[in-house]
């Protein structure tokens, strides 16, 4: 590949080089627009050549040409003009202005497109509605205001990763992950962590929300076509700011807030409410004769202690918790630029703490943005980001001991936070103190990310111009953990660290050509073929020790025995040919869009690496016919339809071949073994969209929004299929298996009230999903391989992953057992839960619909924004309830329970939603008791501002002065009374390390207040 | 001017040529592996992957931890008392399907085992010999594995005739196997046992980490005691003693030879170091806390009258101690080293080859009581005058507690056991055949195998 960069290399050094040409004479003029007001700025250049000048401030130019030479005049916002030079030495042109032009442009992939253009089922959300959520990582603000796109985020804790699914699932073992651009370029987007047991870090919240013009997310095939083999879980763009030629502009934009848990979640017993209850299982056992002398037993042993201290109740729910944790980001940019040149500069900054004692994140960025014109028709590209953050994560994937999180419902209330004098309580017991290891323990995460895209773009003339993009996405993260010496896990070794580093290496280059060709003024065909080639590096070193010497010393160099180190390297490549046409015919009546890509892919063999992926977009501006040309409703009106093949290969590496793992050892020496079962006839997975939809705007667009229809078949799926485990293997890769995924999306906007003083408009969304499997391998008996675990089934006929256990019946109000029904649907009841069969429930984890609602209100300079969410029609499962949410010895002796559970069966008659407490403990039953609706409406954001008048902004030299007050996650509904944990649960797996669907001892998303002020200037 | 553009437009286009890739530019880098096809060529690539399937038995899932801490406390031995929540499902007889096992451990032994048992040894580079030893040693294992599997999800004290899946190649035929019976398999066993005696040869045997040929006999001996082979059982016995290579350890060095590694007692035991363990999820540390006071796991207690099984004096007596303020009898003597679990876990022992020898004995009528008394001797226990089945079953238990022997002595002897709480409380006792007796099938493998059948009353 060395070879390659060089020849990459070359046609920027070419176009580097300085021209010479001939000179004939001078030509001077001067350019209006229509009303002859002078236009500076023009572009003023010899077509065919890259001899060109721009208008100076009256509007004049001067330019060495030869005589026959045509000049081409372009201006944003007119029509190009051409002028063959002639005998003459003065050509003064008047422009027209373009109303096409002035069309909003929409980032549609590797092109922009007028909105009218668009085919496909495209949503840009700006800044403006990007800055509504307080967050380390931007794509947080998108849920609610794009129709269809869904968002869990893995925790609440400041920088994890946020898993987005656009029009549902469509893949059951590939990754269901959309496809992040930035600038055009796609980027890695997984989380960077390196341990799974931490808090995870997103590589988003490594940019800077400020620096983020817009980000475009993309539905449709017409639209992620060109994305080829990524682009079937939809497409985010991220387009950052660039600067306008003018004067230079500052802009300042500061936060200052407070968080805590958007949700209260349960509450633990306090210890007097535990004793009730451990009394009580102790009668109810038969192990005391009363439920007062089961108390009284308890009280004379393990309550003890308790007792004789005055009966204290440490709250850990509290104990652990940070009050009014702050947030604050703070940024200041510069954008402006010359004749020939923009630029947009940064620097940002934000730290936000976690709303348990512990967790935190911060992060300094800086940004250049740069563009500048070599020659007229040469322009260069310069797009740069740069940040440094560190997270101080702690465990929360699963119920870690160590956790705060854990603490709060796991710890034994007969255990205080503190002793008398203030310092920490470090009692016995399999859960330590959390709050003395959140002080002397590390959990950290660092993350230093450098994007940079640097282009050159050559006009050719004629329409024909030449690209040049070549794109680095360097991820260096370092992960770094310590176990005191004196207290919890890392007691017994005298302390324990370990360090990890991951270098992340993305390279992107793109050699593309555009041809615009205006057939005549209403017929116009665009073509780009493109050239894409992505490598990927992971390169990963780390150390694990324990015993040190003293405290203070965290780093591996003075650890007594060094146990573990470890070193990988992974790659993987991906390769893309492409072709688009674009054809607007009739003034952009009649659009046609047609893609093509080919790609490659290194995650399969040889003979299966390539893929062809298609697409065909239409749409039929209706509003530019002649029948509604006049029409006084309707202002806009397109049909628009499209279809197209995208592909997804979102495994991991190395999976199609039987390969020897050499990852083991044993009694110090290396050894080997079958890692994988391999598949060499892997190949992409394939998904065909048909998308058809309505863009309207009525009564000069006081309604305006959209409908659409999506059907989305995605086949050959990427299924990780179950193998009899007696093959040494729990499963293979396959192409196999189908499923579908359709529904409508609403988009709808009322600009209620428009005047100069009031401002008032109401916009929502609403989109719906029907996910069914439609196809499963079937195994030689001819029986469907089912996918399926304690909670959920992955059959045909169903949703995927749709929820799958017995069914609960109740408490018996005689007897106070929990019953099941035998069947799983109705009729007879058991007691004994092997007995109960297992029955699908109705509805996966993913919700089937989503809805957002904007409120926009201004009344002279003051403002109120408000933005909710909606979604539901699925079901979420509670995780721990057998040791946190069970009338058993879990909850009343071995942990705590919450006080949910005093709502149990006492005596024949009760109708209790908990049976008869035990002392036992029973194995995990996972039945449809712990299974709850997931529908859930929340207040996302809340913005009451005030931008300071224009007399007074005069006065005091500045451009624009906003203050606001700014609430997240004021306010949730959630509709299951008995779903105590926040509703937006995870739906991505992690790797394998959560349940899908099933909520968490993870951080829930935090209650934002916050003050802010904007200043440009 | 025409020839600047001429000459950027080729450069355009060459570099798109030359940039563009092709298949073999899309190779993905092995670093840390290698394709299985083609990349065993010599006796030393054998060796490595016995190694590989020795790791396997290190899982905490399978003798790292789960299956002697399984057969504990099921036993009245040990209970689960609920610390970190570990084992309470094993002891209290509550587990189903979703309850993860060896299964998926010992077939994934079984795949790198068949990988060096079919290869064909005159393709391979190196000592031939030493080649035909490691299949040999590969075929022990295989034994184990389907022992182990044969105790854990056979039928056969649940009332019913089925085994398991005998499987003996690696990405064989019949991806879909279906359970062969309880005779099928001991027979299975038996037969790769032999064949491994006779190809191996001992002065390849010098490292007690590695499985050996007299582990072939040692463990002939075990599986025909557990199906009251005892002709059988005798024979595999004698081999054993016969070799001379091993002794029972001496009462001064019992207690000090679990924190030692490879004691003249070991046939075979599996190495761990301080480089090398299962820290949290060590035997160890499911078996005691780190220090003395509750903290970490701890989960596998000692039941209370189990001290009384001793008599005064005998050394095995100082295995057993108390934590917590000396309130929680303990497991302290095997596997002593806590937070991380460095010590070797023995898998043979000499001292079981001659329980099983005297049992056999007494079974056929030979000379049981000399061979007890080999054991008491060396213990500072009393001698036997005279010996009865429940001597020996008794002498077993004191010999071998902790060491993952109790669950399947009950069984074989036909004995009710009791399903222990997390204070120590019998919830229910479990009479003998019961259907809790074999482990479920795991539903994985049911989902993925509809040749499989499951247990009764899973």
């Amino acid at each position: 590949m060395k070879q390659k960069f060089a020849w990459m290399l070359t046609p920027l050094l070419a176009l580097c080089i300085s021209f010479s040409y001939a000179q004939e004479k001078t030509v001077s003029g001067n350019v209006t627009d229509q009303s002859n007001v002078p236009l500076p700025g023009v572009s003023v250049v010899v077509v065919g050549t890259t001899n060109g000048t721009q208008t100076d401030f009256d509007g004049n130019y001067t330019i060495m040409v030869n005589q026959g030479d045509v000049l081409r005049f372009t201006y944003v916002g007119q029509k190009t003009v051409t002028r063959t030079v002639g005998a003459g030495n003065v050509i003064n042109v008047q422009m027209e202005d373009d109303a096409q032009a002035l069309e909003e442009v929409v980032v549609t992939g590797y092109t922009s497109q007028r909105r009218s253009d668009v085919t496909g089922s495209v949503v840009q959300v700006d800044a403006e509605k990007l800055s509504e959520i307080i967050a380390p990582s931007v794509d947080q603000a998108l849920q609610g205001n794009v129709a269809g796109l869904a968002m869990s985020a893995t925790s609440g804790t400041p920088g994890s990763v946020s898993n987005v699914r656009i029009r549902g699932i469509s893949s059951i073992t590939a990754g269901n992950e959309p496809l992040y651009v930035i600038n055009g370029v796609p980027v890695g987007n997984d989380n960077v962590g390196a341990s799974s047991a931490y808090s995870s870090l997103s590589p988003l919240a490594a940019l800077d929300n400020n620096n983020i013009k817009s980000i475009t997310v993309l539905k449709d095939a017409s639209a992620t076509a060109q994305y080829g083999a990524r682009g079937s879980n939809g497409v985010i763009l991220i387009t950052t700011k660039s600067g306008k030629a003018g004067e230079t502009k500052f802009s300042i934009n500061s936060s200052y807030g407070f968080q805590r848990d958007a949700i209260t979640g349960p509450v633990p017993l306090t210890a007097a409410q535990r004793l009730e209850l451990g009394g009580e299982a102790l009668y109810n056992d038969g192990d005391a004769a009363t439920k007062q002398d089961g108390i009284n037993q308890l009280l004379a042993t393990s309550y003890a202690d308790w007792d004789a201290a005055g009966r204290p109740e440490p709250h850990w729910d509290r104990a652990v918790r940070n009050d009014a944790a702050p947030v604050q980001q703070h940024s200041i940019s510069a954008a402006g630029g010359g004749d020939d040149h923009t630029f947009f500069g940064s620097i940002g900054y934000m730290k936000q703490e976690g709303t348990v004692k512990g967790p935190s994140f911060e992060r300094i960025s800086g940004s250049i943005n740069f563009t500048k014109n070599l020659t007229p028709s040469l322009k260069f590209t310069s797009n740069n980001q740069g940040s440094y953050s560190t997270q101080n994560a702690f465990l929360e994937t699963s119920a870690y001991f160590e956790s705060p999180r854990s603490a709060k419902y796991f710890m034994s209330p007969l255990y205080m936070p503190y002793n008398e004098d203030g310092s920490y309580n470090l009692f016995s017991g399999s859960l330590p103190n959390p709050l003395y290891l959140l002080d002397n323990n590390i959990y950290e995460n660092r993350l230093t990310r450098v994007i940079s895209n640097n282009a050159l773009n050559w006009d050719l003339g004629k329409g024909l111009s030449y690209g040049s993009v070549f794109n680095v996405d360097y991820q260096g993260y370092n992960y770094r953990n310590y176990s005191n010496r004196v207290y919890g896990y890392g007691a017994a070794n005298s302390g324990d660290a370990e360090q990890y580093d991951r270098t992340n290496a993305f390279y992107v280059f793109q050699n593309y050509f555009d041809y615009s060709w205006d057939v005549n003024d209403d017929h116009r065909l665009d073509f780009k073929v493109l050239q894409e080639y992505q490598s990927n590096r992971r390169y990963f070193v780390g150390g694990y020790g324990q015993n040190f010497a003293d405290d203070g010393l965290y780093y591996l160099d003075s650890v007594g025995t060094p146990s573990g180190v470890s070193s990988s390297f992974y790659d993987y490549y991906i390769a893309a040919y492409m072709g688009l046409v674009k054809y607007s015919a009739f003034g952009g009546k009649y659009v046609l869009d047609l893609s093509y890509r080919r790609e490659g892919n290194s995650r399969f063999s040889k003979d299966n690496r390539w893929g062809n992926f298609w697409s065909v977009g239409a749409a039929w501006n209706l509003q530019k016919e002649n029948f509604l040309a006049d029409s006084d409703v309707v202002n806009n009106l397109k049909l628009r339809a499209s279809y197209g093949v995208t592909g997804n290969a979102n495994i991991s590496a190395n999976q199609y071949q039987s390969l020897f793992g050499y990852s083991a050892d044993y009694n110090g020496e290396g050894a080997q073994y079958v890692g994988s079962f391999g598949n060499e006839d892997l190949s992409w997975e394939t998904s065909n969209t048909l998308d058809v939809g309505v863009d309207f705007g009525l009564f000069n667009n006081v309604v305006s929004g959209s409908a659409g229809y999506y059907h989305r078949t995605s086949k050959d799926l990427l299924l990780d299929v179950p193998l009899s485990l007696t093959t040494g293997f729990g499963s293979q890769y396959q192409n196999i298996g189908e499923l579908t995924n359709k529904g409508i999306e609403v988009e709808l906007n009322f600009n209620i009230v428009n005047t100069e003083d009031v401002q008032f408009s109401l916009g929502g969304n609403f989109a719906t999903v029907d996910n069914e499997v439609t196809e499963l391998p079937l195994d030689p008996n001819g029986i469907e391989r089912t996918i399926t675990t304690s909670t959920t089934r992955i059959e045909t006929g169903h949703s995927v992953r749709e929820w799958y256990m017995p069914t609960w019946a109740g408490v018996n109000p005689d007897t106070g057992n929990e019953e099941w029904y035998i069947n799983g649907v109705d009729g007879a009841t058991t007691t004994n839960f092997n007995e109960a069969e297992a029955v699908f429930q109705g509805a996966n984890a993913v919700p089937t619909f989503t809805a957002g609602l904007n409120f926009n209100f201004k009344y002279k300079n003051f403002f109120i924004n408000a933005n909710g969410y909606y979604a539901g029609g699925n079901k979420v499962y509670e995780g721990w309830h057998l040791y946190l949410n069970q009338p058993n010895g879990y909850s009343v002796f071995s942990y705590n329970g919450y006080t949910s559970l005093l709502d149990r069966w006492q005596e024949p008659g009760d109708i209790a939603r908990n049976g008869k407490f035990t002392g036992g403990a029973t194995g995990w039953q996972r039945h449809s008791k712990y299974l709850y609706d997931g529908d859930f409406f929340r207040l996302r954001a809340l913005t009451v501002g005030f931008d300071l008048p224009s007399k007074a902004v005069e006065r005091i030299g500045v451009d624009k002065l906003r203050f606001f007050v700014r609430g997240n996650n004021l306010f949730t509904w959630v509709k299951d009374d008995n779903l105590l944990y926040d509703p937006e649960v995870d739906v991505d797996s992690q790797g394998g390390d959560v349940t899908p669907g099933e909520t968490g001892l993870e951080t829930p998303p935090s209650r934002t207040i916050a003050i802010g002020v904007n200043l440009n200037f | 001017m025409k020839t600047n553009k001429i000459l950027v437009l080729s450069f355009a286009v060459m570099a798109m040529v030359m940039t563009s890739c092709s298949t073999e530019d899309l190779e993905p880098t092995l670093a840390q592996s290698k394709d299985v096809e083609g990349s065993i060529t010599k006796v030393d690539n054998l060796y490595s992957v016995l190694k590989g399937a020795h790791n396997v038995l290190t899982d905490e899932e399978y003798y790292g931890r789960d299956i002697i801490a399984n057969n504990e406390v099921r036993s009245d031995n040990c209970f689960a008392n609920g610390s970190s929540g570990r084992f309470t499902t094993n002891a209290q007889f509550t587990y189903n399907s979703n309850t993860g096992y060896i299964w998926d451990d010992v077939y994934e032994m079984m795949a790198n085992l068949n990988i060096i048992i079919n290869t064909d040894l005159s393709t391979l580079e190196g000592d031939l010999d030493y080649g035909a030893h490691i299949q040999g040693q590969a075929l022990i294992l295989r034994a184990l594995g389907n022992y182990d599997l044969l105790r854990s999800y056979g039928q056969q004290h649940a009332g019913g005739t089925l085994g398991v899946p005998i499987v003996t190649t690696f990405k064989g035929e019949d991806l879909f196997p279906s359970r062969s019976s309880v005779e099928d398999v001991k027979q299975a066993i038996y037969t790769d046992l032999e064949t491994a005696f006779g190809m191996m040869d001992s002065s390849y045997d010098t490292d007690k980490t590695l499985v050996s040929k007299y582990v072939a006999k040692a463990l002939e001996s075990r599986v025909a005691v557990y199906f009251g082979d005892w002709p059988r059982a005798v024979t595999a016995s004698e081999a054993v003693i016969g070799s001379g290579l091993y002794s029972v350890i001496d009462a001064g060095s019992y207690v000090s030879s679990w924190s030692g590694d490879g004691g003249s007692n070991v046939l075979f035991e599996l190495a761990f170091s301080a480089t090398d363990n299962l820290s949290s999820n060590s035997l160890a540390y499911i078996y005691r806390y780190p220090e003395d006071e509750p903290g970490g796991y701890g989960d596998v207690q000692v039941m209370d009258d189990v001290v009384d099984i001793y008599d005064a004096g005998d050394v095995r007596l100082d295995i057993l101690g108390y934590q917590d303020g000396g309130t929680v009898l303990r497991n302290m003597g095997k596997y002593p080293e806590t937070p991380n679990g460095t010590d070797n876990i023995p898998l043979f022992r000499y001292e079981e080859v001659i329980l099983n020898y005297a049992e056999a004995l007494l079974e056929t009528g030979g000379d049981a009581l000399t061979e007890i008394n080999k054991i008491t001797s060396n213990r500072n226990a009393a001698p036997y005058a005279s010996v009865t089945k429940e001597d020996i079953l008794n002498e077993r238990r004191k010999e071998l507690i902790f060491e993952g022997f109790r669950f399947d002595d009950l069984m074989r002897t036909g004995q009710s056991v009791d399903a222990v709480g997390l204070t120590q409380n019998v919830i229910q006792t479990l009479t003998y055949p019961n259907n809790l007796f074999a482990w479920p099938i795991p539903l994985a493998e049911m989902n993925a195998n509809s040749n499989m059948v499951q247990n009764e009353g899973y």
